[in-house]
């Protein structure tokens, strides 16, 4: 699903010049669960980001689905995205000003589906995320864990291909950690391609496979349990 | 998506409260100055437009000078119009208006003096856009002593009857004219208000062929299209075939070598739609609006405007934090930037559409004042004119795209991977041009301020300049005419009362409307220069009455039988003539009526006083004796002038008609002139302070945004020993560079602006260093009090809850 070769990212700022990758490889399956990890200003977020086509790379190749996407237009960008991509964010990133159903819905609005349709596949999502009964209030008046359910919700509406997660838990109790991990890991069963960034190791069991990367390079790759395609 | 985009913004402006209302009002109060002013300009502009042949109708005026002095007449000599239609066929008609005064009407036991009446020739509502209610607009003027009424007037004397084939009496004309049309009445934005047009035919003079005259108002119809300055090219041919040999009879000398002597007199054309606005005449119908005030009053409409919009941009872009999550995750969801710009350009409009409402409630309360304050009827009834609502909406629209399209641009530019970082700086980058933004308008404010100050001060000296005559306690009766031959037995009468310390019968009035008479003379050194000079007809107790000083020799008396031919000369006149003022005993010499040569011996010089308005220099003037009376001046000893004025019309009222009385203040009359200049002034004042509240309003808004922003470093900084005055100060110093750099942008601007207002005046105030100064702080302490008050908040706050939120 996601090959990687090469890939290099380098930030200038006035001065100094950061290799936040340098010449990172690697390939994630379809369907399979791979959890990222390394110490803090390892270039996780970043290799990330790239991913998710909010960030261009430096060098290298980016292949999502067998196309070249490193360089894509920004229209085509946005494109993908919409269709095939679901963000989920340590700080939840939920629109302060929108309901939790007005955020979950907000995807399917730009991808120009119907409102009927919306609603079904709205209250289908929520049902599922256990946040029916909050549908309409709005992120702050919800606590982390229900916030981050409402956040995982809108990053599957449009029943992506991939999910991106940077540290999902990070901003986390345990408890209500787990119940996020539980989610992704469903979504995984059922299909779906997951990529994560986490800082803990209970969390990465969950995946399939761990990339260990330090200084913008990788350095390791465990694998938890047997991936089948 | 629409109803996604509107629902986020109108939940923002509910949750940001403060800021909205202050977007909310700064742009109402932009929007409602911009409406209020942009009415009043259409207005200007319309003048005359309700001819359906506005076009192409001119009005002949008469340019020149004589020795220098300039000669602007908005009116021209009887045969003019007839003149120039024989003579080019271009000119498809012409007809005429003359001024009649105030005559007394009379019908039945009715018995008005009106102001608003006129003599125009019988074609006259055929070049003239004025529909006739009732009569014949092609004929009700033919014959001789008919008139035609505006519905009011027509009310007025015959109330519900129909007033075709009434006949009315003028008093002064000693004859009786028939009713022959009715038309509803002149429309507000023409140059000229008569309620009465009679017809010209019957005044004998209207069939003059004098070139030596000037008093007729003449119009002329030329084809649609028609360049009128090519007629304007063919002019001089027509005065010098017409008006040279009347003046080679005059003066004794050719057209030719009249021009010679640098002498010039000539006919010109002035396009009807330009009367109103650039008329620099002297005798308009009416006080025409002046186009540089429309300049200066769009101006200030524009700048409003930019002013609001710049707020609406400066707090948008300052609270962009507060939006930068949004555009973040609604790209990382698929959102291109096209979209955001949409969406935030559709914010900005609706945020405008509600200023919109807001200041069309306030164009509504506040036009009454504006119209006050503009001496205009200006009305603002949205139902009334259909194309005001759709055109208000465009206005709102595009108002909304003018103050959104920055923060729009600027908010969708951010990059999701900094924003959902956490990493987000807020709006650092457009810290510039905020700033920019700031300099703009407080330098607007502090151009306006200085403005308003210094036509206030040149206001304030032209109400006390030394004149050189007396204008307090001084009443005048401007028709002493009508006592006829019982104005000297009506002076005599004013003078038992003790409260009165002289009368004078002269019409020549130092102030407002006067009698004036351009007088054309040689002196004993020179007779054959002929001199233009203004020549005031004046009883002996003219000059105490007024307070003038005679600077050497005497003031005219009855015991002299020679005074009828002397003459008194003010200090320019003498100057002028090239004589030292001491030396009385020189003669001038000039014409009478019959042609026949008057020769003037000179008895006194007095000081120079400004018997013309402080626009202009003192100009030569020689003073008569006269007969007759033209106005009634008393001057009074004490102040109490009201029940002075109950018993001058009591007395009046013994030698003239009952209703004939009127008067005036000559210091009111003074005042009066000034009126466009204090109009000017009054506008100034209320849109300078409006101006400042603005910019403050903005001020306002931003200095809480920093404030907001930087809690985190007030508080570090308080933890590590700072203290409130140190905060306040940290707070404030970036905010007054601005206004400080804004005053240095600022004043030469106003100093240029300034320099050339005043040099319409011959008499001004000086552009002092201190006015500037004084509006310099003035600025500085407005802008320290806004932003003070919520650095003072911020700084006051407990630092440890500030860090704790972040
Ligand atoms: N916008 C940026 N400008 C400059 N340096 C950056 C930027 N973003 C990240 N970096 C640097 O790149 C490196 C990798 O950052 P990041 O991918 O965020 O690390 P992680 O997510 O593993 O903590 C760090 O050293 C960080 O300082
Ligand atoms: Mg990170």
């Amino acid at each position: 699903m996601i090959k990687i070769e090469n890939l290099e990212k380098v930030y200038r700022t006035e001065e100094v010049e950061t290799k936040a990758l340098n010449k990172v490889s690697l390939t994630v399956n379809e369907g399979e669960f791979v959890a990222i990890m390394g110490p803090s200003g390892c270039g996780k977020s970043t290799l990330l980001n790239i991913i998710g086509l909010l960030d261009e790379p430096d060098g290298g190749s980016l292949k999502f689905a067998g196309t070249e996407i490193a360089h894509y237009t920004e229209r085509k960008r946005a494109d993908l995205r919409k269709r095939n991509l679901g963000f989920v964010f340590q700080s939840f990133n939920l629109i302060d000003e929108l309901t939790v159903v007005e955020n979950v819905e907000l995807p399917l609005i730009y991808l120009g589906v119907s409102a009927a349709e919306r609603k079904e596949k709205v209250d289908k999502v929520l049902e599922k995320m256990q946040i029916m009964h909050r549908r309409n209030h709005f992120p702050q008046q919800l606590s982390g864990g229900q916030q981050q359910r409402v956040a995982v919700a809108r990053a599957v509406i449009n029943s992506p291909r991939l999910i991106l997660a940077d540290e999902p838990t990070g901003n986390l109790d345990s408890s209500n950690g787990n119940e996020v991990m539980e989610l992704l890991t469903e979504l995984n069963e059922a299909g779906t391609t997951i990529i994560m960034v986490t800082h803990s190791e209970h969390d990465a069991r969950y995946a399939h496979r761990v990339i260990r990367l330090l200084d913008g390079e990788v350095v390791m790759e465990n694998v938890h349990k047997q991936f089948t395609a | 998506m629409l109803q996604n985009y509107l629902k986020i913004a109108l939940r923002n402006l509910w949750r940001n409260k403060a800021f909205s209302a202050i977007n909310i009002l700064g742009l109402a109060i932009g929007m409602a100055t911009c409406l209020m002013i942009m009415l009043f300009v259409q207005n200007e502009l319309s003048y005359d437009r309700y001819n359906e042949k506005a076009d192409h109708i001119v009005r002949v005026v008469f340019r020149g000078s004589i020795q220098g002095q300039k000669i602007k007449e908005a009116n021209v000599m009887p045969p003019v119009a007839q003149t120039l239609q024989t003579e080019y066929p271009e000119v498809q008609a012409a007809t005429r208006i003359q001024e009649s005064g105030t005559p007394r009407i009379s019908y039945g036991d009715k018995s008005f003096k009106e102001g608003k009446v006129a003599m125009v020739d019988s074609n006259f509502f055929q070049v003239f856009t004025i529909p006739l209610l009732q009569g014949d607009p092609k004929t009700a003027l033919v014959q001789p002593y008919t008139v035609v009424l505006s519905k009011a007037m027509a009310q007025k004397y015959f109330g519900a009857a129909n007033p075709v084939g009434k006949v009315l009496t003028f008093k002064e004309w000693n004859h009786s004219c028939k009713v022959t049309g009715v038309f509803d009445k002149v429309p507000a934005n023409s140059h000229f208000h008569f309620d009465v047009f009679a017809s010209l035919s019957s005044m004998p003079d209207a069939k003059s062929s004098s070139w030596m005259t000037s008093n007729y108002f003449t119009y002329l119809v030329l084809p649609a299209g028609y360049d009128y300055k090519v007629l304007e090219a063919k002019l001089p041919q027509v005065v010098e075939k017409y008006l040279g040999p009347q003046l080679h009879q005059a003066l004794g000398m050719s057209f030719t070598q009249f021009r010679q002597k640098g002498n010039d007199l000539g006919l010109y054309l002035q396009p009807l739609t330009d009367i109103h606005l650039r008329s620099d005449f002297t005798g308009n119908l009416e006080a025409g609006g002046d186009v540089r005030y429309v300049y200066i009053l769009g101006s200030i409409a524009v700048f409003m405007l930019l002013i609001a919009c710049i707020n609406f941009m400066n707090l948008s872009t300052a609270g962009a934090s507060k939006r930068a999550r949004e555009v973040g995750v609604r790209k990382v969801l698929g959102s291109l930037q096209g979209q955001l710009v949409g969406q935030f350009l559709l914010e900005s409009i609706l945020l405008t559409l509600v200023a919109l409402l807001l200041a069309v409630v306030l164009v509504t309360m506040a036009l009454p004042v504006f119209n006050d304050l503009a001496q205009k009827q200006l009305t603002f009834d949205l139902l009334a004119t259909w194309w005001l609502l759709p055109s208000l909406a465009l206005f709102g629209v595009l108002v909304g795209l003018l103050a959104g399209s920055y923060p729009a641009f600027f908010l969708s530019s951010f990059q999701p991977v900094a924003v959902l970082k956490g990493k987000f700086t807020s709006g650092k980058g457009s810290l510039g041009l905020r700033s920019g933004l700031v300099v703009f308008q407080f330098c607007i404010s502090i151009i306006l301020m200085v403005c308003t100050l210094v036509v206030y001060q040149q206001l304030e000296y032209i109400q006390n300049k030394k004149l050189g005559y007396d204008k307090d306690h001084v009443l005048v009766l401007p028709e002493a005419w009508l006592l006829g031959k019982h104005a000297e037995t009506f002076r005599q009468q004013l003078l038992q009362d003790p409260r009165v310390v002289s009368v004078s019968t002269s019409g020549y009035l130092p102030a407002g409307p006067s009698y004036s008479n351009n007088f054309l003379l040689s002196t004993d050194d020179n007779p054959t220069q002929l001199l233009k000079v203004l020549r005031y007809e004046v009883d002996p107790q003219y000059i105490p009455t007024l307070g003038i000083q005679v600077a050497v020799g005497r003031n005219f008396s009855r015991r002299y039988s020679t005074d009828s031919t002397a003459v008194i000369l003010n200090e320019t006149a003498a100057k002028t003539f090239g004589w030292n003022k001491n030396d009385l005993g020189h003669t001038l010499s000039s014409s009478d009526n019959q042609g026949r040569k008057v020769t003037y011996h000179v008895i006194g010089v007095v000081k120079d006083f400004h018997f013309k308005s402080l626009h202009e220099p003192i100009s030569p003037l020689i003073m008569t004796l006269s007969t007759t009376a033209g106005a009634v001046i008393v001057k009074a000893k004490g102040a109490d002038l009201a029940n002075l004025v109950t018993s001058l019309k009591e007395q009046w009222n013994k030698f003239s008609a009952e209703d004939s009385f009127s008067y005036s203040f000559l210091d009111e009359r003074f005042m009066q002139t000034y009126e466009a200049e204090r109009r000017l002034g009054r506008i100034l004042y209320l849109f300078a302070g409006l101006t400042v509240l603005v910019a403050c309003l903005g001020l306002f808004g931003l200095a809480t945004f920093t404030a907001e922003q930087r809690t985190k470093e007030i508080g570090i900084r308080k933890v590590l020993g700072a203290s409130i005055p140190n905060i306040v100060s940290l707070l404030s110093k970036d905010f007054l560079k601005l206004v400080i750099i804004a005053n240095v942008v600022a004043w030469p601007l106003a100093w240029w602006a300034m320099h050339r207002w005043l040099q319409d005046f011959a008499y001004r105030v000086s552009l002092s260093w201190w006015v500037f100064a004084l509006v310099g702080v003035v600025a500085v302490l407005i802008a320290l009090i806004t932003v003070s008050a919520q650095a003072v908040r911020a700084a006051a706050s407990n630092p440890i809850k500030n860090l704790r939120v972040n």
